[in-house]
C-alpha cells in the first residue's frame, strides 16, 4: 500500500486569500491511502520543504503531493525535495490549486474550495499509483551556433569561443554586424558605432574557435538537445570567396545598379557589391537580380569572341578582379550549398527591422524629405550617401528645420501596441549630433512622452534640453506636403493646450522595431513561440530569460523584444552562458517521461508512425515481425503514440492508464 | 484653485460619457494627436478632443457643463483616425454633446440651429434667391425652406422625437 502525503500551501494570500487551506487539508486526511497531511504557510520555503523531508526520512510517506502553485516552476523544486530526502523523485505529484482554484474563482471561495478537494484527490488518486523511474543520459556535441550575426550573435558566439567551445556564427547577409554596423554614433556615449563594433567584428572573424557562415541560412534542424543536427544553406555568391580578397576592382566597375539596403535605400550599389566598407568577412557578391549580364557573360556561358579582335570578351567584373576570382564561365547552383553541422545548442540573434514610412499615409511618407531614423542614420554617418553631410534629399541642400515624430507605428493600437524602447534615446543621439554639428539647426522633438529609464539616459535628455532643442508634448497628427522642398508639421503642444504648426524641411520618423520576416520559418524550424507582441517568446519573462520552450535553444537580442546595445550584449552573454551548461556538463539528462512501446503486446500496424509529432517512432524487426520502437532522444512524452494504439502497447511512463483511471475516478465520483 | 479629485465625481463623468457613446475614454493616454489635427481646437476651441477627455477623466463632468467648444466639433472624425490608443475622441466629444443637451446646457449657438431646423428644417439657411437667379437657377430652391407642407412635416418628427422633451420649440 502506498503511503502519500499530502502538503497543502496557503502561498500568503494567493491561495488562502481565497480557499480554505485548513478544509482541503482535514479533506485530504480522509483519502484513501493518504496517511499524513499537513499545511504550511509556503511550501516551498525552508520550513515548509522540511516538513516534506522529515515525513520521507522517518518513513511516514513515500509518496509526496504539494497542492500549491504551478508545476512549471515548483514541480523540479519539490522533486529536488523528494530526492533529497531519498525518495525517488517521480514519486511526487502536484496538484495546482492556485491557477485552478484561487485564481479563476476568487468570487467564490466556497466553490473553490470545493474545487480544490477535487484537484487533490485526483493527484492523491494519481500518486498512490506513480512508478519510480529513472532518469537517462545521452552524450553531447560540444559545439554551439549562434543564428545571426548582428552585435547580440557576435558576443554570444565570442563568449561561446571564448570558453572554449567551436561556435558556427551563421549571419544571412554576407558581413556580419546587422543594424548597429549601420549606426552613425550610440547613446549614450556617443562613440563611433563603427569605431567600437568593427574590431569585436574582426575578433569574431579570426577567432580559431568560431567559424564564421555568413550569407547563409538555416534549411533544416534536426534532433534535440545536445545532439542538433543543422542543414545550412550557403547562398550562391557567383565569387569565390577563397580567392576574394575583397579589394572591391569588380565593385568600382560593375554598370549593374540596386537599391543599397545598408544605406537604407537612401543610395544604390553596384550588382557586385561589398556589404559595407569594414564588413567581416570583406568578400565580394554577386547580385544575380541586378546583374547586367555585361558582354552576354550569363553565367555558365563560354565567353562570346569580338568580331573586331577576336579575343574572348569578358564582362567587366571578371577582367577588372586581380585574384581571379569572378569566372562567369563556372555553371553556379543558384541555390547555393547545403552544409550540415552538428552542435549541441543554439542561440537565435536574429534581431529586427524597423517599420518602412510607408506604413503612415497621414505622415507625407511621398515626401523626399520625410524619412526613417535609420535612414538619417546613414544620413549623417561618415560612410553614408552624403559622406555625412546632412543634406535634403530633395536638393541637396542643408536643412533649416527638422523635426522628430516619435512612437510611429509603436504605443499604437493599428500597429504595434508596445514601446520600441531606443526611439526616444536615438531620436535625442541624433538631435544632439546635428545640434553639436549645426548649431543653426532648428529642431523640435514631439513626444507622447520621454523614456529615457537606462544608466546615465536620463542625464542625457535633459543635456539635450540644455542644447536648445525644442521638445514638445503631444503626438503629431499630420503632415502637409507644402511644396518639393518644405512641409507643416501640424502637432499639439501640451503644456500649452493649443495647436502648434512648424515649417520643416525635414521630418524623421521613429518608426517601429518589428520582428523580421524570415522569423516565422525560423521558429518552425527551431520549435519557437511568438509573444503577443510577434517576438521570440523567452521560456519565462522573468526567471527564464534567455531559455525557451525548447531545450536548447536560447535567445539573445531584438529577436526576443526591442532593445539597445546594452541590454543586447547583457542578454547575449547571458544566453551564451546558458548555452555553454549542457556543452560543460558533457551529457544531457533525458526524463523518463516518455513513451516506450512492449514490443510483446505491439502487433505491428504502424499507426503510431505518421502520428508522432515528433517523428520518434519507427518499425523495427523483432523476432522475424515489425514492431514499433520509440528513439528515447526524440520522443517528448506527447502520449499522441499512446492514446492511438490499438493495441494498448504503448505507456507514456508518468501517465500510465491505471493512473490517469484513478485521476478519472476521484473527480467523477 | 486646486482641481478637487473625487472617486465618485470621477466615476459619475466615465460612467456618464461611456452610457452616452464614449466607451473609449478610459483608453487615452493624453497624447493629444487628435487635438492636433482637429479643426475645433484649431478654430479656438480649447477644451475639445484631448482636454475635453482629462478634464472628463479628472470628473470635471458638472463643471464644464457649459463648454462651449464640444460644439465646435464637425464630426469630422480626423481624430478617429489619428489616436493610436483606438479611443475614437469624437465619440467622446459627441457623448458629452448628449450630456449637454440632456441637461438643458446647450450652446445659444445650437439652441438657434435647433429652433430653425423646427421652423424651416435647415439648421443653417441663407437666403440666396438673388445669387440663384443670377446664375439662371430659379430663386427658390425645392427644398422644405418654401414648402409648408414639409415644414408641417419636419416639426411633426421633431414634436414627436426625443428633441421636443428639451423644451426648445
Ligand atoms: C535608428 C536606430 C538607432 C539606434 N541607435 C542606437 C544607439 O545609439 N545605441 C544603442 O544602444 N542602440 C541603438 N539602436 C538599437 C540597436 O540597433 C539594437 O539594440 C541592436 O542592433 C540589436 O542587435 P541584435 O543583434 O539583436 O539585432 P540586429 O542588429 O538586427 O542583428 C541581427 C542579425 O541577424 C541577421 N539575421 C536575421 N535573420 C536571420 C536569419 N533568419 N538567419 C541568419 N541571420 C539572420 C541579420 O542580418 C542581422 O545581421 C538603434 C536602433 C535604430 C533603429
Ligand atoms: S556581369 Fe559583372 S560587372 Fe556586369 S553587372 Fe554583372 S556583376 Fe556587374
Ligand atoms: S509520446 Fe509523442 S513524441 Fe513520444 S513517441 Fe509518442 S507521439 Fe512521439
Ligand atoms: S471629429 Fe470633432 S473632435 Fe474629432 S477632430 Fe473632428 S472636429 Fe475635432
Ligand atoms: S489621440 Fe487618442 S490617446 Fe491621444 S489624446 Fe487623443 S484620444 Fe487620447
Amino acid at each position: 500500500m502506498a503511503k502519500v502525503g499530502v502538503y497543502v500551501c496557503h502561498c500568503g494570500s494567493n491561495i488562502a486569500g481565497v480557499i480554505d487551506v485548513e478544509a482541503v487539508r482535514a479533506f485530504a486526511e480522509t483519502l484513501p491511502d493518504v496517511v499524513v497531511s499537513r499545511k504550511d504557510l509556503f511550501m516551498c520555503s525552508d520550513s515548509g520543504q522540511e516538513l516534506i523531508k522529515q515525513d520521507i526520512k522517518d518513513g511516514v510517506v513515500d509518496r509526496v503531493v504539494v497542492a500549491a502553485c504551478t508545476p512549471r516552476t515548483h514541480e523540479p523544486i519539490f522533486r529536488g525535495v523528494c530526492e533529497s530526502a531519498g525518495l525517488n523523485k517521480y514519486l511526487f505529484e502536484m496538484a495546482n490549486i492556485r491557477d485552478q482554484s484561487s485564481w479563476v474563482h476568487p468570487q467564490d471561495p466556497s466553490g473553490a474550495t470545493e474545487k480544490a478537494k477535487m484537484v487533490v484527490s485526483s493527484a492523491v488518486g494519481k500518486a498512490a499509483r506513480l512508478k519510480p523511474l529513472e532518469d537517462k543520459f545521452v552524450d553531447v556535441t560540444q559545439k554551439a551556433m549562434v543564428v545571426g550575426g548582428g552585435v547580440g550573435g557576435i558576443f554570444s558566439a565570442l563568449e561561446l569561443a571564448n570558453m572554449g567551445y567551436k561556435t558556427y556564427l551563421v549571419e544571412k547577409d554576407p558581413s556580419i554586424g546587422g543594424v548597429m554596423a549601420q549606426l552613425d554614433k550610440t547613446f549614450p556615449t556617443n562613440d563611433c558605432s563603427a569605431c567600437i563594433l568593427t574590431p569585436v567584428m574582426v575578433e569574431a572573424g579570426s577567432h580559431p574557435n568560431i567559424e564564421l557562415m555568413t550569407y547563409s541560412e538555416i534549411d533544416d534542424v534536426e534532433g534535440f538537445i545536445g545532439n542538433y543536427n543543422v542543414k545550412v544553406r550557403r547562398k550562391q555568391t557567383y565569387i569565390d570567396w577563397k580567392k576574394c580578397t575583397g579589394c572591391g576592382a569588380c565593385v568600382d566597375v560593375c554598370p549593374g545598379k540596386a537599391p543599397d539596403k545598408f544605406d537604407a535605400g537612401l543610395s544604390k550599389r553596384s550588382a557586385a557589391y561589398i556589404h559595407f566598407p569594414q564588413a567581416v568577412p570583406k568578400k565580394a557578391v554577386v547580385d544575380m537580380d541586378s546583374c547586367l549580364n555585361c558582354a552576354g557573360r550569363k553565367i555558365g556561358s563560354e565567353p562570346k569572341t569580338s568580331k573586331k579582335t577576336g579575343e574572348p570578351m569578358y564582362a567587366p567584373c571578371e577582367k577588372a578582379c586581380p585574384a581571379d576570382a569572378v569566372d562567369r564561365s563556372i555553371n553556379y547552383n543558384p541555390e547555393g550549398e547545403i552544409v550540415e553541422v552538428d552542435v549541441g545548442t543554439i542561440v537565435v540573434a536574429t534581431g529586427y527591422k524597423v517599420m518602412e514610412k510607408d506604413c503612415f499615409k497621414e505622415l507625407a511618407p511621398q515626401h523626399s524629405n520625410v524619412m526613417t531614423a535609420l535612414q538619417l542614420e546613414r544620413l549623417i554617418s561618415a560612410t553614408g550617401p552624403t559622406g555625412g553631410k546632412l543634406l535634403k534629399p530633395s536638393n541637396n541642400e542643408k536643412p533649416k528645420t527638422i523635426n522628430f515624430v516619435s512612437c510611429v507605428g509603436s504605443r499604437d493600437v493599428n500597429h504595434h501596441t508596445y514601446c520600441s524602447r531606443v526611439c526616444c534615446m536615438y531620436m535625442i543621439k541624433q538631435a544632439r549630433l546635428l545640434k553639436e554639428k549645426y548649431p543653426d539647426l532648428d529642431i523640435y522633438m514631439h513626444f507622447i512622452d520621454v523614456r529615457t529609464a537606462g544608466k546615465d539616459y536620463d542625464e542625457y535628455y535633459t543635456g539635450a534640453r540644455r542644447m536648445g532643442i525644442n521638445f514638445l508634448k503631444g503626438k503629431v497628427g499630420s503632415i502637409q506636403t507644402l511644396d518639393d522642398d518644405k512641409m507643416r508639421v501640424v502637432a499639439y503642444d501640451m503644456e500649452h493646450g493649443e495647436n502648434v504648426e512648424i515649417e520643416s524641411d525635414m521630418v524623421i520618423l521613429a518608426t517601429a522595431i518589428e520582428q523580421t520576416e524570415s522569423a516565422k520559418g525560423l521558429a518552425q524550424k527551431l520549435g519557437l513561440q511568438f509573444d503577443g507582441s510577434g517576438f521570440f517568446k523567452e521560456m519565462h519573462p522573468k526567471l527564464g530569460p534567455v531559455e525557451t520552450a525548447t531545450q536548447g535553444i536560447y535567445l539573445a537580442g531584438c529577436c526576443q523584444g526591442p532593445k539597445d546595445i546594452p541590454d543586447t550584449v547583457s542578454q547575449a552573454k547571458g544566453a551564451a552562458a546558458a548555452a555553454a551548461v549542457p556543452l560543460a556538463q558533457g551529457k544531457v539528462k533525458i526524463e523518463p517521461i516518455i513513451s516506450e512501446v512492449h514490443a510483446e503486446k505491439c502487433s505491428g500496424c504502424g499507426i503510431c508512425v505518421p502520428l508522432c509529432p515528433y517523428s520518434a517512432i519507427s518499425m523495427k524487426t523483432f523476432a522475424d515481425r515489425p514492431r514499433a520502437e520509440i528513439d528515447i532522444t526524440q520522443c517528448k512524452g506527447c502520449g499522441v503514440c499512446t492514446a492511438t494504439c490499438p493495441s494498448a502497447a504503448i505507456v507514456l511512463h508518468g501517465y500510465e492508464e491505471e493512473q490517469i483511471m484513478a485521476q478519472i475516478a476521484a473527480l467523477t465520483s | 484653485m486646486a482641481i478637487q479629485l473625487s472617486k465618485d465625481k470621477i466615476d459619475e463623468a466615465i460612467n456618464t460619457i461611456i452610457e452616452y457613446g464614449g466607451d473609449g475614454i478610459q483608453r487615452c493616454v493624453q497624447c493629444g494627436a487628435c487635438s492636433s489635427v482637429c479643426p475645433g481646437v484649431q478654430a479656438g476651441f480649447p477644451v475639445l478632443c484631448r482636454l475635453l477627455i482629462k478634464k472628463l477623466q479628472d470628473g470635471l463632468l458638472e463643471d464644464i457643463i457649459e463648454e462651449q467648444s464640444s460644439w465646435g466639433c464637425q464630426n469630422c472624425n480626423r481624430c478617429t483616425e489619428v489616436c493610436p490608443q483606438g479611443v475614437r475622441p469624437q465619440e467622446v466629444v459627441i457623448a458629452f454633446r448628449r450630456y449637454q443637451a440632456n441637461e438643458l446646457a446647450f450652446s445659444t449657438s445650437t439652441v438657434s440651429a435647433q429652433m430653425q431646423l423646427h421652423d424651416i428644417g435647415h439648421a443653417v439657411f441663407t437666403e440666396a434667391g438673388e445669387l440663384r437667379e443670377g446664375v439662371g437657377l430659379p430663386g427658390k430652391a425645392p427644398t422644405s425652406a418654401y414648402n409648408e407642407k414639409a415644414q408641417e412635416e419636419i416639426q411633426a418628427i421633431l414634436d414627436n422625437s426625443p428633441m421636443a422633451e428639451l423644451g426648445l420649440f
